[in-house]
């Protein structure tokens, strides 16, 4: 081969075809082939130094490409973990809801127990003790346990909950049960419960209005001792 | 011709590890909305449900750790609770399926308050189940409660449908 000529470098055809094949061979992502062609001639002239640019080029370009795929890849893999997450999140978030029975104070005095989801021993069981320290708690007069979310219970769990209304009474408070269905009423009635001094009724509304038609009558006596006290104002 | 005979379903299966309060709540509602899946009607579904929920309750305050497996079977389409758990053995089965005993006898009714359930747990299960097994491993214990897609049906329940 002749180098003597400033203008001018010959390269065999073969050699010219050996770099086009491994850049060919770049630009499908398989750098190693792509190096070990480039790589593979051994002579010492001026387009074995353009040879050597192109293997630095290509192993730097292999390199960061690489590193971008496991960039990536850890990036799906964080992505995927992320909806795992999620999806327990919200399975747990959906849990929570119908595990929490929450006791709120629908009107002075007046408690009330929505219970919803499923009704084990253990539930029921806590949602006794719960109730009956908020009765103490906010010295209230009535509760209202309202079980019209619950479709099976268990004979056992049943009179669980009437000895809790029990209980409410021993308190000094009333205890009305509502919305309990017909599959509940045959489990309460086959287990031969003693409902005396548990008053059920059929809604949480009719519950109120009889709670409120309870007070109204309080209330009316009350005017009517102010009224007698004072004149009233116009 | 004969009509080409039906592929039976394949065996269908969900795992809920249990560990704390709120995995028995997520094993419970959500095997009951599978068992909805695998043929159940509503109010047998929710029962399933309350047996899950007093089988994990008892992973959670006896066993330590571990989970319910609930399998349908094809084809007859029998659907199983496993609750399966690595805390010590039933000391006296007999006495533990009773209501209002643990397995060590009565629970004092001053106690059961605090206590965190009535002792009717495992009795539940065996009313709801159509069939209760017991089984002790050499590392834990397994109780697998059976559900048969057609279970007797009451008389009252023949009338409403």
């Amino acid at each position: 081969m002749d180098q003597t000529d400033s203008t001018h470098v010959k390269v065999t055809s073969q050699r010219l075809q050996s770099v086009i094949e491994a850049l060919s061979y770049a630009s499908v992502d398989e750098f190693d082939s792509c190096l070990e062609l480039l790589q593979r001639s051994t002579e010492k002239d001026e387009f074995s130094e353009l040879e050597t640019a192109f293997v630095i080029f290509v192993s730097e370009l292999g390199a960061a490409k690489a590193e971008l795929n496991r960039a990536l890849a850890q990036q799906e893999a964080i992505n995927r973990e992320l909806e795992a997450k999620l999806e327990t999140i919200e399975m747990q978030q959906a849990a929570i809801r119908e595990l929490s029975t929450p006791i709120i104070e629908v009107w002075a005095g007046v408690l009330c127990l929505p219970v919803v989801g499923v009704v084990d021993s253990q539930r029921s069981a806590e949602m006794t003790e719960t109730l009956l320290e908020t009765i103490v708690a906010k010295q209230a007069r009535m509760a209202i346990v309202d079980i019209t979310g619950i479709d099976v219970m268990d004979t056992k769990t049943a009179d669980h909950f009437i000895k809790m209304a029990r209980a409410v009474r021993l308190l000094g408070a009333e205890c009305i049960v509502s919305g309990i269905n017909p599959g509940i009423a045959q489990t309460l009635t086959h287990i031969g419960v003693d409902l005396t001094g548990v008053r059920t009724l059929r809604s949480l509304r009719d519950a109120l209005q009889l709670y409120l038609r309870e007070t109204e009558q309080l209330v009316v006596q009350q005017h009517a001792t102010i009224a007698r006290s004072k004149v009233p104002e116009v | 011709m004969l009509p080409e005979p039906l592929e039976p379903p394949a065996m269908r299966r969900a795992e809920f590890p249990i560990r704390l309060r709120v995995d028995v709540v997520v094993a419970s509602s959500q095997a009951g909305r599978l068992a909805r899946g695998y043929g159940l009607d509503r109010k047998r579904a929710a029962e399933l449900s309350i047996v899950v929920s007093e089988l994990a309750s008892n992973i959670v305050k006896h066993g330590v750790l571990g989970e319910i497996v609930l399998t349908l079977h094809s084809p007859r389409g029998e659907i199983t609770v496993e609750a399966r758990d690595v805390g010590p053995p039933i000391r006296d089965l007999e006495v533990a399926m009773t209501d209002g005993c643990d397995d060590q006898g009565p629970i004092d009714p001053a106690l059961i308050l605090g206590r965190g359930g009535l002792g009717t747990g495992l009795g539940a299960v065996a009313r709801f189940a159509d069939r209760v097994e017991y089984r002790e491993e050499r590392e834990g214990k397994t109780i697998t409660a059976w559900f048969l897609p057609q279970r007797r049906r009451s008389p009252a329940a023949a009338f409403r449908d």
